[in-house]
Formats: structure tokens, C-alpha cells, sequence
């Protein structure tokens, strides 16, 4: 077997053995010639000489490739030693693979999103996002057209601040209109990102307010791809976008997506490529762009922030009633950026991280666990090593080798694990009408982490044994090899500090991922305030197909008026927002005669909806009534709030009557409805008003129907219903209630899955790593119990011995891990739902659990010992 | 233990030294590793034994910083060895390998005249 075929290095080493040769028998000549026998003349010869693979050693050294041929020699070794006890070198080796696993995994679905906020954009540590106003977990695009200009062209800290507005929009022209992401952006938009096209160009600053008569689009690379073909003369062609004709005028570069992080875009359009949007690129109330600036080179967050905040604050003192509310600016890198998806990631990966850690820690201990013991059995291998001269050095390299050859194995099987569990991640998210791109990436960076993870064990489980084992004497260990009853006591302590450090890393895991699979039945059984069970919703893309805004109202009532004649349809409403889908409409609503707070945010929750949409949700009015078919564009403006803006606005008052002003016209309240969730169980009530799809119609159209039987069972005759009505109306997301709520409690289902599967095997090590020390340690004393046997010892008297020495370490730990687990658990109080962090009944089940689990396990050897016959167990040595 | 014994009467090789005896060993003329152990005996009257272990990663390296150069002959016996010999590079350090070595050996004969004469007084 030749590792390291080095150039002449086999040459040199036959060289080396006939020099020696020739030494060896000049030196024999020499005695011969003195007279002594040939034999006894060999025989001095060779005691003079000395230990010949220690000289070609040592000369060997003086080489220079020694290390490389020590190397390969320890490397070689190592592998035979492993070869040797199959056992333990696959036990140890599945066991680092999954827990480097764990971590890489956890890293590649960190490294796909937070640490690749934009994908193909250059140097996104300089880009941040800019919000104004009241920081929430998913704010809606907080600029206007005007203040962006503002902010833009007025700043000294930025070289460029780009806007973009996500919207979806049909592509039309095909047989089937099909949808397509889109975004409007500012002209700079690819510029500050540093994005190239892959074809043609992309938009001129003179085209970021002047409405083209034929709009100028770019293509993402995959739309290119799938629908055009990879077409090369693409550029200058025409497409149709809702019936409008379009020029392409450039493609974007393969994976670049968008700036939202965790979003996709499918073709890009300037702000008003229409220029049907008049209204929000001309006043200053209405908010609607998300803006990324790119920091000038060395200029800090905060230098930035406070540019931002002073030009923010001129705007405000010169356009008062357009910004009324909070405005202050603050500033967050992209991988922490609150729009798009990041937000709800670095609310969850890095705690899943740090359990996966806890997980790599617990294994490096069980192994290492697992290596001492080996260890302590080839005590006398060692030994004789180290009394033929091997340094302790040497020994510890050797020992640590095979730590090192184990992680190595075990990184690259984890290696090849991630490239598979790393795209797991969407597996996570259920069907859903958001265009998510998150999945985990395999990069660089992940395989310089997996290279650490894996170290980083090495040294753990290597270093620590082979550090301990080089201390005993080699005389001491040969002699006291065959008289040893306890089985290295210098050992022992090691065994159980690692012992009890598994125990103790193992319940924290245990309680955390109790606590969150409570959650998650908290989170399930939870009532959100309005019928999930037999209601199915579906969008009609009815404003991305070009019909005016009458058609539009008229197809709506018909649609209405057809599906609820369907029979198994109880009743039928429209509404533009379907709750707890992760998705968020805000707007600012300013109630007469209220007077907000300093600071306080005047953002409502809003949604636009049908007659009988409370009916069909079952969310019961408290005081007024529904909207009604006659609530439309004719009749007065009318609206509906929730107890919470009610509380909010009108403390103690009737609120029917009230009037609040939104987007500059003012709406009548004509009803209360009692609070429902809009997105997360357990989020804080926000205030929120139902506005008359009639009379202001929605962006989206859905359909909502309440079934009397099973959703699903519907969804070919709702598709059928609106298709009878116009064949080209492109109709989406026709899917139950049910499933579409599911996306509120997605990041629950991850995080306790994750922890649920890493406290699974938490558990399994721990109980693995007593049993192991508390079985070899038994048989260690096998000599010793039978002793004690023969004298009398009874065999319950046996069974203490040894259950006690595993109750004594299953309850060091324990007392450990309950110290460290409720220091750790108010990490994750924020992703508990009706449940305290130091739950009482769940600390004491998974305090029960483990340590009855850890008897059961010092049971069996106690149990083994208890059997032996003691003539036997006396003889074996 | 009784290997010790043996080597008791037998001075221990200052460090570096070595170095310094093999090359003024080979300055007499190309020699093999045997031969070179057994010229320094002789001269030394029997009290240095150079080890094998020693001798050999030394004479490896100073062939590797050029200060001498070996190669295969035929010995007067007949027995084919590897011969070394000391290179011009290898004069100059044994010129000032002998340098150094005499200023230790006054530097430290000194002290201990000057102890040992504290000592009389």
C-alpha cells in the first residue's frame, strides 16, 4: 500500500539500509579479523550498533519529507487500528456524520438565505434597508415616489438608494395567461445592486417617470429560459403583460432574482409603465417602495441612519399632513433586512443552529466517551509503544490521528448528506401564493463549515483521550496490566465528567424541544376567530387581465351570483386578503378627532372585502352590520373595524358613526366585528378595518366560499363556475382554508421539528454514553463483584453497586443540565405559545424521561453482573 | 539498566560538537560512516563513542547543507560503502566550528580556573 509515493523517497530509503549494511559488515570484518567468531562477532556487532529502524528513523528525519512518510505511516495505522474494531469506527464515525450534519445543514439553510440576501448582487455587506417608522415584524413598503426622490438625490452617505414595489401581473399572449412576479423599480435599480445583463440593457434614468407607449420590460433568466426559450434575439421583441404590449429590452443574468431576499421576480417594469399610476407617483401620503441604498465606502450604519433621519425630518417638517405618525428612519444590512423573508429567518436559524451545536458538542463527548474506553484497552499497545521509543508526542499525534481520521470520514459523509438535507428547507413551507425561493445552499462557505464542524469534533473526541492515555507510565501500565480490578482509575474520572456532560447537554435539548412541540399543539389547537374547516378561497387574476374597472366589477358579480348558486356552497364572498398567510396589508388611517401619541404609528391592518365575508368566515359582528351588495361606489363610504381599533380610537365610546380618513377619503364605521388573527396566533392584536370590495375594489380578487361538506371536493366546480364566465380568466391558489393558515405556524412546525429531531438524538447519545461507560465499567470490575460474591455479597447487593455508581452520574447531570437548561430556555421564551419557558409539567416529564431512560440503562449491565457466577468472574482476568 | 553502566565512563557529546569531529575527521581524507566511528575512537583514546543514531542524521545532515558529499566505493576490504567527503563550504564551517569551540573551551576554562582559585584561597 503506497500513500505517499514521494520521488526517490524509496530509493533514498534503500540507500540508507546498505549504508547500514555496509556498516554492520565492516564491523563484523573487524571483529573477525580480531579473532571472535563469526557469531559472536555478528551478535556484538549489532548490540554495538544499536536499534537499527531507530537510527533509519531518526536519519530519515533529518530528510525533510520525514513528516510526509510519519504521516502517511500514522495515517496508515490509524486506518488499520479502525479497520481493527469495525464497531466502534462505524458507531463513531454515523454518529459525527449526523451531527456535523445537524450543523452544516442548519449553516447551508443560513448561507441560502440570510448571508445571500441577493443573490448575483455585488457586495451585499454594503447594501442596507432603509424602513421609516414603527419597526414591525413584517412591515408593508414604507416610502412614497417624492420622499424616495428626496432621499435619493439629497444624501451624502450612499452612493445610490434603488426602489422597488413587488406586484404579479398575467403574461399574456400564450393560450393560457399565466402569472408571472414582477417588480417596478427605480432606474438605478440593477446599477446599485451591480448587476449586469445577461442580453441587451437595462432602464435609462429618463425612463424611470416617463410612461413609454410601449413599456420597456426586463426578463429574469429563468422566464427567458422556460417560456422564450433562450430565445438570443429576444431583445426588441414584443411580449403582451395584461394584454399590454411590451418591449423586452434586456435579460437578467442566470440567479439573480430580485432584491427581496428570499423572493422571486419573474420580469422587472419601471414605476409607472403605464402610466396608470399617477396617484402614487405624485403624492406624498402614499407609500409603496421598499428602498436598498448601497453605503459609501467606510460610512458607518449609524452615520447613514442619521443622514437619512435629518432629510426624512426636513421632508416631514415641509409636507406635515402627508406624514403624520412615526418617520423616523432606521437602517439594517440585508441579512437581517425586514422585508422579505429574512426577518422570520433570523428569528429562527441561528437558535436551531446553536441546538445543532449542542448536538455536535454531545456527540464529540460520546465518542470521546467511546475513544477513552478504546483506549484504556490498548493501554498495553501504548505501552509497549512508548517503551520502544516512541515520545509521547508521538503517541498523542497518533491518538489524535485517528480522532482526525474519524471526523474526516465523518465530514465528508456529512458533506454528502447536506448536498441532499440542505434543499430540505422547502420542504418546510406549504403551498402558499408567495413566490419563495428559500432553500439551503451549498457553497464554500458551508464546506469550510462542514471542514470546522468536523475539527472541531476531532479535536474533541481525540485530543482529550489521547492527552489523558499518554500520561500513564509505560512500566506501570505493562505491570499493572494483568492485576488491574478497576480498570484505569486515572481514567475514570474522565469517564464520568463526560458522562455527566452528556446528561447534562442532552436535557436542555430535551426541554427545549418539548417546550416547542407544545407550542406547535398550542399553535394548532389555538382558535384564530374565524372558520378554517370549510372554507375554500381562489384568485381570479381578474386586474392582470385588462379588463377596465367596471368590467371588472361586473365579472365580479357575476362570479358572486353564479358560484353561490353552486350547490354544496353555503354561502359565497369576495375579500383581497386571505389571513394568516404571512401576507400583510397596511395602510395609514387617520381617525377624526383622534389625537395619536408621540411616536404612535397611525398604520392599520386593512383588507377589502365582500357582502357576507364575515358570514362566510363565521367572525361575528358585535355592534352595526355586514357589507351589503349596495355599499358600492355610488353609496357613502362606509367601513368596519375591529374591537381593537374600536378600543384604540374610541375608548369608551359607541364607535358606530365614527369617521376615519384613509387615503384621503373619510369612511363611515358602520360595524364591529370581533377580533380575528391576521397572521400569527400569537401576535399582538393590531388595529384593523374591512373596507366594501364594491366599493373600493381590491388589488387581488378571491373568491371565499363557505362549503357545507369538504373544500377540496368543490375546487373543480368553483374553476369551472368562473371559467364559464370568461374562458381566459386565469383563476390560482384554489385551495382550502385550512391549508393556506398553515403558513402561520410554518416557522413553528420547523423550529419544533428541528429541535424534536436533535433532542431525539440527544437522547439516544446520552443513553448510549451511560450504558457504555456504566457496562464497561462493570465488566471492568467483574474480578472485583465476583470477590465480593464469594464473601457473601448478595446479588441485590451487587445490583446496588453498581445501579447506585449510575444513578450518582445520571444525577450529577441532570442537576447540571437542569441549571444550564433554564438559563437557556428564555433564549427561545419569544417562540413559546401558551406556555411558559420554564413550564413546570414539561421540565419535570423531560427531567423523568431522561432519568428514567439513564436507569434503564445502568440497569442492563447491573443486571449482567448480578448473573455472573462469581467462580467464574474471579478466574477472568 | 546495565547499558548504562556501560556508557558511564564515556563522555556525553556537547551539543554540536559532532558536527565539528566528523568533519575534521574527513579532512584526512574521504571516509564511511564505520570508518569515521572508529577514527574518532581511536583518537579519542576509546573514551568517545559516537552512537549510530547520532552519526548518521548527522552526516545526512550536513550532506544536505553541502558541507560534505558522499558516494559508493569500494572499500580496501572489498566491501562496497558510501564514502563521504568534506566540500570547500565544509572547510569554512569546520574553520569556524573550531573557532568557536576553542573561545567555549577558554571561556569555560577560565571560570572554572578562576572558581577553582576562589576556592584554594
Amino acid at each position: 500500500m503506497k500513500w505517499f509515493p514521494s520521488f526517490g523517497f524509496q530509493r533514498r530509503k534503500r540507500d540508507l539500509q546498505e549504508e547500514i549494511d555496509a556498516h554492520m559488515q565492516m564491523a563484523i570484518a573487524d571483529r573477525v579479523a580480531r579473532g571472535e567468531t563469526a557469531e559472536t562477532a555478528r551478535r556484538a556487532a549489532a548490540r554495538e550498533f544499536g536499534n537499527i529502524p531507530l537510527v533509519q528513523d531518526v536519519t530519515r528525519d533529518i530528510w525533510g519529507q520525514a513528516w510526509l512518510e510519519q504521516l502517511g505511516r500514522d495515517v496508515r495505522y490509524a486506518l488499520r487500528q479502525l479497520r481493527k474494531s469495525p464497531g466502534f469506527s462505524i458507531t463513531a464515525t454515523s454518529m459525527l456524520a449526523v451531527a456535523i450534519c445537524a450543523n452544516s445543514t442548519v449553516f447551508s439553510w443560513i448561507d441560502g438565505t440570510m448571508l445571500r440576501p441577493i443573490p448575483g448582487a455585488r457586495n451585499t455587506g454594503d447594501l442596507v434597508s432603509l424602513q421609516r417608522g414603527e419597526r414591525n415584524f413584517s412591515p408593508t413598503p414604507p416610502f412614497s415616489y417624492l420622499d424616495y426622490r428626496d432621499l435619493r438625490e439629497q444624501n451624502h452617505t450612499f452612493t445610490g438608494i434603488l426602489a422597488y414595489h413587488n406586484d404579479w401581473i398575467a403574461l399574456t399572449g400564450g393560450a393560457q395567461p399565466v402569472r408571472v412576479y414582477i417588480a417596478n423599480v427605480s432606474a438605478n435599480y440593477f446599477d446599485v445592486l451591480g448587476i449586469k445583463p445577461t442580453l441587451g440593457r437595462f432602464f435609462l434614468p429618463e425612463e424611470e417617470t416617463r410612461p413609454n407607449a410601449v413599456p420597456s420590460v426586463v426578463l429574469g433568466y429563468s422566464l427567458w429560459k422556460t417560456r422564450y426559450a433562450e430565445d438570443p434575439a429576444i431583445v426588441g421583441k414584443s411580449i403582451k403583460i395584461a394584454r399590454h404590449p411590451v418591449t423586452v429590452i434586456g435579460v437578467a443574468p442566470e440567479g439573480f432574482v430580485g432584491a427581496a431576499p428570499g423572493l422571486r421576480d419573474d420580469l422587472w417594469v419601471t414605476l409607472d409603465p403605464l402610466g396608470t399610476d399617477v396617484w402614487r407617483m405624485t403624492h406624498r401620503d402614499s407609500d409603496w417602495l421598499i428602498l436598498i441604498g448601497r453605503l459609501r465606502p467606510g460610512v458607518s450604519l449609524g452615520t447613514a441612519a442619521q443622514d437619512l433621519d435629518t432629510l426624512m425630518h426636513h421632508i416631514v417638517a415641509a409636507f406635515p399632513d402627508d406624514h403624520l405618525g412615526e418617520n423616523r428612519i432606521t437602517l439594517d444590512r440585508m441579512w437581517r433586512s425586514p422585508f422579505g423573508v429574512n426577518g422570520y429567518m433570523t428569528a429562527t436559524l441561528p437558535i436551531l443552529l446553536a441546538f445543532a451545536a449542542v448536538v455536535l458538542l454531545l456527540t464529540s463527548a460520546n465518542v470521546a466517551t467511546l475513544t477513552l474506553v478504546r483506549f484504556v484497552s490498548r493501554r498495553r499497545e501504548l505501552a509497549i509503544r512508548q517503551s520502544l521509543g516512541a515520545n509521547r508526542m508521538q503517541l498523542v499525534r497518533q491518538m489524535m490521528l485517528e480522532g482526525a481520521v474519524l471526523s474526516i470520514v465523518a465530514g465528508a459523509v456529512a458533506l454528502l448528506l447536506t448536498s441532499w438535507t440542505s434543499k430540505t428547507f422547502a420542504w418546510f413551507f406549504p403551498a402558499n401564493s408567495i413566490p419563495l425561493v428559500l432553500n439551503g445552499n451549498m457553497d464554500y462557505k458551508v464546506v469550510i463549515g462542514i471542514a470546522v464542524f468536523s475539527l472541531l469534533a476531532g479535536m474533541l473526541c481525540g485530543a482529550l483521550p489521547a492527552w489523558r492515555s499518554s500520561h500513564a507510565p509505560a512500566a506501570e501500565v505493562l505491570k499493572a496490566e494483568s492485576a488491574s480490578v478497576s480498570g484505569g482509575s486515572r481514567n475514570r474520572r474522565l469517564l464520568s465528567g463526560l458522562v455527566v456532560a452528556q446528561i447534562a447537554l442532552s436535557l436542555p435539548l430535551l426541554l427545549c424541544s418539548g417546550l416547542l412541540l407544545r407550542t406547535l399543539k398550542n399553535l394548532a389547537a389555538a382558535d384564530p376567530g374565524f372558520e378554517q374547516d370549510h372554507v375554500l378561497t381562489a384568485s381570479v387574476g381578474l386586474n392582470i387581465a385588462g379588463y377596465s374597472n367596471e368590467e371588472a366589477q361586473l365579472i365580479r358579480r357575476k362570479i358572486l351570483d353564479r358560484v353561490s348558486g353552486l350547490p354544496g356552497v353555503e354561502v359565497a364572498s369576495l375579500t383581497d386578503w386571505i389571513p394568516m398567510t404571512l401576507i400583510q396589508k397596511r395602510n395609514d388611517a387617520y381617525p377624526e378627532g383622534y389625537v395619536p401619541h408621540p411616536h404612535e404609528s397611525l398604520l392599520v391592518q386593512n383588507a377589502e372585502v365582500g357582502p357576507r365575508y364575515f358570514e362566510s368566515l363565521h367572525i361575528p359582528i358585535l355592534e352595526g352590520r355586514e357589507f351589503t351588495p349596495d355599499d358600492d361606489e355610488k353609496a357613502p363610504r362606509v367601513l368596519i373595524v375591529d374591537e381593537t381599533a374600536a378600543r384604540r380610537y374610541w375608548p369608551g365610546q359607541d364607535p358606530l358613526g365614527k369617521r376615519l380618513r384613509i387615503g384621503g377619503s373619510l369612511f363611515t364605521v358602520v360595524g364591529v366585528t370581533r377580533n380575528s388573527t391576521h397572521t400569527f396566533v400569537n401576535e399582538s392584536p393590531e388595529p384593523m378595518v374591512y373596507m366594501s370590495y364594491f366599493q373600493r375594489p381590491g388589488y387581488e380578487t378571491m373568491v371565499q366560499v363557505k362549503t357545507e361538506g369538504n373544500p377540496v371536493d368543490l375546487a373543480p366546480a368553483l374553476e369551472n363556475a368562473i371559467h364559464e364566465i370568461d374562458t381566459r380568466l386565469p383563476v390560482f391558489d384554489v385551495r382550502p382554508m385550512r391549508e393556506s393558515t398553515q403558513m402561520a405556524s410554518t416557522f413553528a412546525v420547523i423550529e419544533s421539528t428541528l429541535a424534536g429531531m436533535f433532542a431525539l438524538i440527544g437522547l439516544v447519545l446520552a443513553i448510549t454514553g451511560i450504558y457504555g461507560v456504566v457496562a464497561y465499567r462493570t465488566q471492568m470490575r467483574t474480578h472485583e463483584i465476583g470477590i465480593r460474591m464469594a464473601l457473601g455479597a448478595s446479588r441485590v447487593d451487587v445490583l446496588r453497586l453498581v445501579l447506585v455508581q449510575g444513578l450518582w452520574l445520571t444525577g450529577i447531570g441532570l442537576a447540571v443540565g437542569l441549571a444550564f437548561a433554564l438559563g437557556l430556555t428564555r433564549f427561545i421564551a419569544r417562540l413559546l405559545y401558551g406556555i411558559g419557558a420554564n413550564d413546570p409539567v414539561t421540565v419535570a416529564s423531560v427531567v423523568l424521561l431522561l432519568g428514567a431512560t439513564s436507569l434503564l440503562a445502568c440497569y442492563f449491565p447491573a443486571h449482567w453482573a448480578m448473573r455472573r457466577n462469581p467462580v467464574t468472574a474471579i478466574r477472568e482476568l | 539498566m546495565s547499558e548504562k553502566d556501560q556508557y558511564k565512563n564515556r563522555i556525553e557529546l556537547l551539543q554540536g560538537t559532532l558536527d565539528m569531529l566528523i568533519l575534521q575527521t574527513l579532512q584526512w581524507g574521504s571516509q564511511h560512516g564505520y570508518g569515521i566511528v572508529q577514527a574518532l575512537r581511536l583518537r579519542s583514546g576509546d573514551v568517545l563513542q559516537v552512537e549510530t543514531g547520532s552519526l548518521y542524521p548527522a552526516l545526512h545532515r550536513l550532506e544536505r547543507q553541502g558541507w560534505v558529499q558522499s558516494e559508493w566505493n569500494q572499500s580496501e576490504s572489498n566491501q562496497k560503502a558510501r564514502y563521504y567527503r568534506i566540500t570547500a563550504k565544509g572547510k569554512k564551517q569546520l574553520a569556524s566550528d573550531l573557532g568557536r569551540w576553542e573561545r567555549i573551551v577558554e571561556a569555560i576554562g577560565s571560570v572554572m580556573y578562576v572558581k577553582a582559585e576562589e576556592s584554594e584561597s
